[in-house]
């Protein structure tokens, strides 16, 4: 390969179109070296932003041949392995407002910060004097999450922002949120937990493109699963979300396997599930995708399945 | 070539045919499926939300019970899929976790040792049956039918845990439906998430994406949609009508498991396959492009 092709979804403020641009190929480069030799070399009037080119300061998140990536920490090369061409092309992160060219504005994202409290709430153990010491096992809780550098690569991802009319929360807010949530110096985890609860914390879709996207491998889905289940330790049981859960839970205790026909009416109650759902269950019933009268059967083995539902049960209590 | 089957829980209801036309599928091209005696759902995702720990035994529970067979577990289900390799992974990768588990599951009377990987029938025929040996079994090549590959999120995403291929651009559908002579469409949602997992809690929001996974592939010129998950299936089927209530354009898509796109080209007709079952209907498509009967 002789030169790589750029195509740069450009905007001023008014008016969108792409422009191309062409590097000679050079061997072990990055997204931002391209960027920077177009800018530097070919327009000055190309916008992006970077800053640290390290991987550290998160200011870089830019969107390639429709995926996001941090671009000082992603080769050309793999690029160009991935998609199997010499032709990229690039758009600033999805599901932000763009100011202009690659630059997105992050003003709205960090006011929606604010309502998960973004800070520590302390507990009375510590002192000035003292401060607010932490063991290993404690720091081991939030090591992860603290890795975030809001480089919004997930928010850009993210299944259910991109259908969303602005009430469900980005991963990196529900990343801190419950960065202090877990946090041993933290004395109000509800008061990080609760706004998120109350922003569509049970929308979150499943896609698993945060989690996959994340240049620093949060675990964020492991997380929303936490703070879903503080939720309900908190009482929060009677939303779609958490009976929805407890369906699952409740089935397969009792016979091993998902119940489709009751899944509708433990999650939504009987007199929803009879207002919203007959025409969908009479054409189920007539596609015989449903049958109303079979009845579960508990499968082989289901004592011990409940063995060992009591044996967690049990190890969660003590 | 020998299984150990993981159906899950849709494969016994709304989704039978996938099960009819996996067993068919299966049995014509040689691959003995064996279904695993008292496996449990897999917790589809939701589980962990109530308690991680149990999603994870019963998961080693499932896997436990395919070494008992001394067989690969088998899935045709993305979600299945996901949540069995978690808990593998998380098994494998921890042993202090993997014995305190087997404490859990001593109680069942049964004891995961990690011996039995866990696969997608979409996997397995490109790695263990061969892309050139299913072409051979090919009798009526399906020429003339565009297909959008919608993968689903659960058999490429995470890559850590799924790893098959690359999660950014993944081939296998194209390969095994090329192999079966239709034509791969490109589409702006090869690659995006059905939403069924949030059907209940964000119903709004997941009809707008069915109706935008169900417009995106139409509008680059597929005939029908076909996918590896069950899940997905069911999503854009099931709920395309009421995803159509929302959207002005004509958003009706026919949606093909994956084993009766693969039992089609096997010379099964839709009825065998049970492809009447689903909501939208998808046999005059093949009958105008592949002149099933």
């Amino acid at each position: 390969m002789e030169n790589i092709t750029f195509r740069i979804r450009r905007y001023d403020g008014t008016n969108t179109w792409v422009q191309e641009y062409r590097l000679p190929y050079e061997k072990g480069k990055t997204i931002l070296w391209a960027l920077t030799k177009i800018k530097d070399e070919i327009d000055p009037t190309l916008n992006f932003t970077s800053a640290c080119r390290h991987a550290i300061c998160g200011s870089c998140g830019v969107k390639v041949n429709g995926h996001a990536f941090l671009a000082c920490k992603t080769s050309l090369d793999k690029l160009l392995e991935t998609f199997d061409t010499s032709v990229l092309y690039f758009e600033p992160l999805g599901n932000y407002d763009v100011v202009r060219d690659l630059v997105v504005d992050w003003k709205p994202k960090m006011e929606k910060m604010k309502k998960i409290k973004p800070w520590l709430l302390p507990s009375r153990e510590g002192s000035i004097e003292e401060g607010f010491r932490q063991s290993k096992q404690q720091f081991a809780k939030i090591s992860s999450s603290t890795d975030c550098i809001l480089c919004g690569i997930c928010a850009s991802e993210c299944g259910q922002l991109a259908i969303n009319d602005g009430g469900y929360l980005e991963p990196f807010i529900i990343n801190k949120a419950y960065r202090f949530a877990v946090d041993s110096r933290d004395n109000a985890p509800e008061e990080h937990i609760r706004p998120v609860l109350e922003n569509e914390l049970w929308k979150c879709i499943h896609c698993m493109q945060c989690v996959s996207k994340c240049p620093k491998e949060i675990p964020l889905t492991d997380e929303i699963a936490y703070l879903r289940k503080e939720t309900m330790k908190m009482g929060e049981v009677h939303n779609q979300g958490a009976r929805h859960a407890y369906a699952f839970y409740h089935d397969v205790k009792k016979w091993g396997r998902l119940n489709e026909m009751t899944l509708p009416i433990k999650t939504d109650g009987m007199v929803t599930t009879l207002r919203k759902r007959i025409p969908f269950a009479y054409r189920m019933i007539v596609k015989g995708k449903i049958n109303p009268l079979r009845l579960p059967k508990a499968v082989k083995g289901i004592k011990g399945v409940r063995k060992i539902y009591q044996q967690v049960e049990e190890e969660s209590k003590s | 070539m020998r299984y150990a089957f993981f159906p899950g829980c849709t494969l016994e209801s709304a989704a039978a045919e996938l099960m009819i036309s996996t067993k068919k599928v299966a049995s014509a091209l040689g691959i003995e499926l064996i279904e695993l005696e008292g496996w449990t759902c897999c917790g589809a995702t939701h589980l962990q939300d109530v308690d991680e720990q149990l999603a994870l035994a019963i998961n080693a529970r499932n896997i436990a019970l395919a070494e008992q067979l001394n067989a690969p577990l088998l899935t045709v289900c993305n979600t299945c899929t996901l949540m069995l390799r978690t808990a593998k992974k998380t098994l494998d990768e921890n042993l202090q976790l993997k014995e305190i588990t087997n404490q859990r599951l001593s109680s069942a009377n049964v004891e995961y040792q990690g011996t039995s990987e866990v696969t997608h029938l979409l996997w397995a025929l490109i790695q263990d049956y061969g892309l050139e040996n299913l072409r051979a079994k090919v009798k009526r090549p399906l020429k003339g039918l565009k297909v959008a590959n919608f993968y689903g999120c659960h058999i490429i995403r995470p890559q850590e845990v799924l790893g098959f291929e690359n999660h950014m651009n993944p081939r296998s559908m194209e390969m095994v439906v090329e192999a079966l002579g239709a034509e791969s469409v490109e589409f702006s949602q090869r690659l995006a998430c059905c939403g069924f997992h949030a059907v209940f809690p964000a119903e709004k929001e997941v009809m707008r994406l069915t109706a935008l996974n169900c417009l995106s592939p139409k509008k680059a010129g597929a005939h029908c949609i076909v996918t590896p998950c069950p899940l997905c299936q069911m999503q854009l089927d099931m709920y395309q009508p009421d995803a159509q209530k929302g959207c002005r354009d004509n958003i009706t898509m026919p949606v093909l498991h994956l084993p009766q796109l693969i039992g089609l080209a096997l010379g099964f007709e839709p009825e065998e396959l049970a492809i009447n079952r689903h909501i939208v209907d998808a046999i005059p498509v093949l009958r105008q492009h592949i002149g099933v009967i």
